[in-house]
């Protein structure tokens, strides 16, 4: 809320008002759920929702198996922790390679994170599936976790060299005169207290590497969205199917930008 | 390594291992390339022959898919920053509002969008669209009396929209992309009359101006300076955003380059150039945009 109010008007009324919007705000969403339903409807659509749970998990004589659903949310999760590193693997390297005072090293930095921010990542992943891949001789799940770990590294680049300008000059000062070699500036003073400024926007590269895992779908990996889409072309169950994907990837993105946001509230209150 | 401040470039022993790297990538590249893979290349005939053509019954040159991709492509982020500006100023204005009602609209719109992955959003909404809201919107019918009443009409239609045949497919696309980059406008937008200092809301009140017109006058035009910036680079992300829609068969340059591909298997003369095309596109305008930044602050 950023304006201040005329006068502010007493408890109850206040309250009484912050119902009356939460009521209206449900109507609303109420209202939206039947146009869809009706619209579905029009169209002669039959809803299914009580063939998704079977999605999720599966029991074959009496034994629990994963179904499309969690295999795909376990590839996602792969994808994830495969490329997580990875990016931020090349992140450091790039931020590296922006503070030294070599030419070529600034130039391939700046040509990395230029490219990679100037062209849509699809095209980036359809590049490395066709063009690089062949080249490098990889498999199809390789060359997505590279695209994906490659765009990402673009990102945390940036994040990173921000991170590392972020520790004050005097601890570099403080390092090289007590004869700590550049290595051990890095590994003793510098990555310590990296960590801690970066990891909030760490989490939410993280974040947004659960979202684009959704795009390698389009190179046929088999994670969450491509076991949906063919799960809708056997059963035809199209908006149940992306509803719950979607609430799925919803429930994953939004608790780990919670822990994001933890993790910065906690950092300000240390007074970091 | 440096310490910070010490910027200064020069020639260093890392220059000499980085530029052997290079190069070594590169032969070896080349090697896998014409040796191991056989891959002739063919960048004269084929990809010019795709962005235009040699018409010789016309004698002259025309477009062909790649440039019409490219246009559709311009064309789609351009109506779709227009209107996700539009939309995403109005969402951006009800997050920032004093009543709950529109605050909860605004974050529930933004928080879902943004969490949801693009690709998903794209399809799930898309079926949504293609099967209720297009039909709702009669652009079909729309286009019939059009063809028989006033060809001027098809003829702009054709120059700005698409082509006339397409305009069902390109409409869907531009609802689905302008739905989705509304919402990180509405951040923008929220965050522009966010970091607008308070004292400003408490100065405008306290000589009795009305919390709309603090709004209008005074809150408003700060924060236009301050989002100029990221709106610039959302407009980048629109460009990059809109290849998007090539997954529901919109007609533009990642889609042409996809049937280019696989219709003449020059898969690495026809990518390599779509991605040089959208890199020339928006390198070019983010250096625009930084010059332009440049000349703006220094006026001010």
């Amino acid at each position: 809320m950023t304006a201040p109010p005329t006068a502010r008007p007493g408890f109850v009324k206040r309250r009484l008002r912050a119902v009356f919007d939460v009521a209206a705000f449900l109507a609303l969403s109420a209202g939206l759920v039947w146009l869809i339903v009706r619209g579905a409807d029009a169209m002669h659509y039959n809803w299914q929702w009580y063939r998704i749970p079977q999605y999720f998990i599966d029991v074959i004589d009496g034994e629990l198996y994963a179904a499309p659903f969690l295999r795909g949310l376990y590839v996602t999760i792969e994808i994830v922790a495969l490329s997580l590193p990875l990016s931020i693997a090349f992140g450091f390297a790039a931020a590296l390679a922006s503070r030294t005072r070599s030419v070529t090293a600034h130039f391939l930095n700046r040509a990395y994170v230029e490219t990679i921010r100037n062209t849509p990542l699809l095209v980036q992943i359809y590049i490395f599936y066709f063009v690089l891949a062949p080249i490098l001789g990889a498999g199809r799940f390789t060359a997505g976790i590279l695209a994906l770990a490659v765009y990402e590294g673009a990102y945390a680049a940036e994040i990173l060299r921000a991170g590392i300008d972020a520790i004050p000059k005097g601890q570099w000062e403080a390092a090289r005169s007590l004869g700590l070699s550049p290595y051990n500036v890095y590994r003793y003073v510098v990555v310590p207290q990296l960590i801690r400024f970066v990891l909030p926007p760490l989490t939410n590269l993280a974040v947004a590497l659960i979202k684009g895992s959704a795009i390698v779908s389009v190179i046929a990996i088999f994670e969450l969205t491509t076991e949906a889409k063919n799960l809708i072309s056997e059963t035809f169950m199209t908006f149940e199917i992306w509803f719950t994907v979607a609430a799925i990837y919803l429930v994953l993105t939004t608790s780990l930008s919670a822990v994001a946001y933890g993790l910065e509230a906690r950092l300000k209150r240390r007074g970091a | 390594m440096a310490v910070p401040g010490a910027t200064k470039r020069r020639w260093t022993w890392l220059d000499v291992i980085l530029l052997a790297l290079i190069a070594a990538a590169i032969g070896w590249i080349a090697y896998r390339v014409n040796t191991e893979l056989h891959y002739k290349w063919d960048w004269g005939k084929i990809v010019p022959n795709y962005f235009f053509r040699y018409d010789a019954e016309r004698g002259r040159w025309v477009i062909n898919l790649l440039g019409e991709g490219l246009l559709m492509t311009i064309r789609l982020a351009v109506w779709g920053a227009i209107a996700s500006a539009i939309l995403g100023v109005l969402l951006g204005l009800c997050r920032v509002s004093n009543v709950l009602f529109f605050r909860l609209l605004g974050q529930v719109y933004v928080e879902i969008v943004r969490n949801v992955p693009a690709i998903v959003f794209v399809f799930a909404f898309f079926f949504f669209i293609s099967g209720q809201i297009i039909p709702l919107l009669g652009v079909d019918e729309f286009l019939r009396n059009a063809r028989t009443e006033s060809p001027v009409l098809i003829l702009l239609i054709d120059i700005f929209l698409s082509k006339p045949e397409l305009l069902t497919n390109f409409v869907a696309g531009l609802i689905v992309l302008s739905v989705f980059e509304a919402a990180w406008v509405a951040e923008i937008v929220r965050a522009g009359i966010e970091s607008i200092p308070k004292g400003q809301w408490e100065a405008a009140r306290s000589v009795g101006l009305s919390n709309w017109t603090v709004m209008r006058y005074v809150i408003l035009p700060q924060a236009i300076q301050k989002v100029f910036p990221p709106l610039a680079g959302q407009f980048i992300n629109v460009i990059k955003d809109s290849s998007l829609v090539a997954l529901i068969s919109i007609q533009e340059l990642t889609f042409a380059a996809f049937e280019i591909s696989v219709s003449t298997t020059r898969v690495f003369e026809v990518w390599i150039s779509c991605a040089v095309v959208y890199f020339g596109v928006c390198f070019a305008l983010s250096l625009a945009f930084r010059r332009f930044e440049r000349l703006r602050t220094r006026t001010l």
